[in-house]
């Protein structure tokens, strides 16, 4: 089974290698440059207050692009880079999912080989776990080791990020969007997910192309819906209730008199991962603009004119409150949702041993 | 004689359709085996119960004694070559004979290399270039190859032209006769199986209409023709299958036992086909529940 297994994957595997080889070319030709700018920021060796702006400092030149070996100045290759190896990473499972998963069984239905290969002396069940077992771990080393050489590459990047460097397009902390799924473990257990939702999809309406599409739309939305409704719960939050100035919330109204107030920092935790935040009153509960700083809200893009509104509505006793993820949280976010999505692939796998084992034509 | 497939009250449904329902037979072995049905009978449903690719509704299959596909000794004792003889477009004919190599344990190498061989085969040659005939003789080279104790054939030669069609039934008469394996083959056309089968099952609406030797048959099934009589007339011991009239002449298919002595008829011998076909038409009057259910794959 595992010599079928491995010459029916063949021209898949040597795809995947190719592409894995194309991107660590990319990566390590690029990589020491970005290394030599970070040792000569002066980064290393800082101390105290100095460290946030030498990194945001960092972070802008490498946003310029100054210096990048073979382009002219300013063609932002770090950025293009950045996003391209992050995209890279999180479009892996799906692509896995939709040219390994999907055709693996849909194509055996739809060609009929599936009489052949299921009528050797091989029970279907050992033929699927050779067939899950061998590329779906394919599946995930790959996916993996994309995410390894990315961590490598951006090193520099999230360590002044680390530092409190800001106002490049890059810094995203651990926790953001593309950086959380693509990095630590979690691209294996997107890897093992996209796989076997393929596979079902393939199993389960027989036709490898409609396979296909329906595994890149269920694995995109759970790709959506994750960072937004399911990660920040994950954990149960935690809570602070703080100034509006110890949170630099920038409170704004939200249409009549409701307000929305996006905190950026949680006094006390760096790093933190802030899942949602509101203004509420001295008691806790959430409020609406008081009519007294109506006045100032016209005059809030004014020079001046936030502090304005901003104390009017503290003297008004409106603090804010933070959700958030403490950055020791990293792991067993990392940890629980990786585990989320290996019960996911399995369950999904069962339901393929299930469906298989009873009935096919 | 002991069965190769023996099954009770075996069912099948798709949603609200049955392609098979109430089925009881019983297929002997050491016997190559017509199964023979108007299109719809069941007769893929039923090789794809007996090959474990589907699991019955209602009722029982057992073949060579097991259960089907439930495990790897079981699937070792069964042949499979499925309609329209499927194998892997993008592999070459000889990665097909290590598939099967690394497949079964029972695996007659020497055998499926000396077949490829004797047909001609390139071993280099993808399988998706090879013809029609070409195709069908690499799959029962696979399906032979791990030396089965029964092998089942579905609609072998229906996608073959008329000469492949010879070569393949020959080839498959030769191999049967060598590895002293029992066949269970269906097909549509009867002409194609009179000349490969000694045993011959009719199956109608899932019901087996008539089963029996080949040989026996034929010798128990006559023709009568005479002056038009009405049917109550018919010495007793006669059983008719079909009767057309014209004005003045009665043609009836009957089955009896013993010498018809009436003088009044004229008896002639009913080829195979004649017979399958008039009980296939006999079965028409009832139950067209199925008929219009194509197996569906």
């Amino acid at each position: 089974m595992t010599w079928l297994t491995w010459r029916q994957f063949r021209a898949q595997a040597i795809t995947a290698v190719a592409a894995l080889a194309a991107f660590a070319i990319l990566l390590a030709v690029t990589g020491p440059h970005m290394a030599s700018l970070y040792a000569t920021s002066g980064i290393t060796g800082c101390h105290g207050d100095t460290c946030a702006g030498l990194a945001s400092h960092f972070l802008i030149d490498l946003t310029s692009g100054r210096g990048f070996p073979l382009l002219p100045d300013g063609t932002n290759a770090y950025v293009i880079l950045y996003f391209l190896s992050v995209l890279v990473i999180l479009a892996a499972p799906a692509i896995i999912g939709i040219f390994w998963g999907a055709p693996l069984i849909a194509r055996e239905l739809e060609t009929g080989t599936g009489q052949l290969a299921w009528n050797q002396s091989v029970t279907r069940t050992r033929w699927l776990v050779v067939k899950l077992t061998l590329i779906g771990v394919a599946a995930m080393a790959v996916t993996e080791a994309l995410s390894l050489l990315q961590a490598w590459w951006a090193a520099p990047i999230g360590e002044a990020v680390g530092l409190g460097g800001s106002a490049s397009i890059m810094s995203e902390g651990r926790f953001g969007y593309f950086v959380f799924p693509t990095h630590g473990i979690t691209p294996l257990g997107y890897a093992a997910f996209g796989f076997a939702l393929g596979v079902t999809a393939g199993l389960l309406i027989r036709r490898a192309i409609p396979a296909m599409a329906v595994t890149l739309a269920v694995f995109a939305a759970v790709q959506f819906a994750t960072p937004l409704w399911i990660r920040p719960h994950l954990i149960p939050p935690n809570a602070t209730i703080t100034t509006i100035e110890a949170a630099q919330a920038n409170i704004f109204p939200t249409g009549g008199s409701t307000i929305a107030a996006p905190a950026s920092r949680v006094p006390g935790q760096p790093g933190a991962w802030i899942t949602s935040s509101g203004a509420v009153n001295a008691a806790g509960q959430p409020v609406t603009a008081p009519a007294a700083c109506a006045s100032a809200l016209p005059h809030l893009l004014g020079p001046g004119g936030s502090s304005r509104w901003d104390n009017c509505l503290a003297s008004h006793g409106i603090r804010v409150v933070v959700s958030y993820q403490p950055v020791s949280r990293y792991w067993p976010l990392q940890l629980t949702e990786t585990g989320l999505l290996l019960a996911l692939a399995l369950a999904l796998a069962g339901l393929c041993f299930w469906r298989l084992g009873r009935r096919l034509s | 004689m002991t069965a190769v497939i023996e099954t009770d009250g075996l069912g099948k449904r798709y949603r609200k359709l049955w392609a098979l329902a109430g089925c009881t037979l019983s297929i002997p072995a050491g016997h190559v085996v017509g199964l023979v049905g108007p299109n719809g009978a069941g007769k893929t449903t039923l090789i794809n119960l007996a090959t474990g690719m589907l699991a019955p509704t209602t009722g029982t299959i057992e073949v060579l004694g097991g259960r089907p596909a439930s495990g790897p000794a079981q699937l070792a004792r069964v042949g499979y070559l499925a309609q329209d003889a499927p194998v892997y477009a993008g592999l070459p004919v000889a990665d097909h004979l290590r598939l099967g190599a690394h497949l079964n344990p029972g695996w007659d190498a020497e055998m499926t290399r000396h077949r490829i061989d004797q047909l001609d085969l390139d071993p280099g040659q993808k399988a998706g270039k090879l013809s029609g005939g070409q195709r069908a003789q690499l799959a029962l080279t696979l399906a032979l190859g791990k030396r089965p104790e029964l092998l089942i054939l579905d609609e072998p030669v229906a996608s073959l032209d008329p000469l492949a069609r010879r070569e393949f039934l020959q080839d498959l008469m030769e191999t049967v006769a060598e590895q002293q394996v029992s066949v269970v083959l269906s097909s549509h056309l009867i002409s194609d199986l009179e000349r490969v089968c000694d045993y011959v099952i009719v199956l109608v609406d899932s019901r087996v209409r008539i089963a029996g030797p080949v040989d026996e048959l034929l010798a128990t099934h006559h023709v009568l023709s005479g002056p038009r009589r009405h049917l109550a007339t018919l010495p007793a011991g006669l059983k008719v299958i079909s009767a057309s009239h014209t004005e003045v002449q009665s043609t009836l298919l009957v089955r009896t036992s013993g010498a018809i002595l009436d003088p009044a008829w004229t008896v002639s011998e009913v080829g195979l086909e004649d017979l399958a076909l008039a009980y296939m038409k006999q079965a028409t009057g009832r139950g067209h529940r199925h008929r219009h259910l194509e197996v569906q794959k």
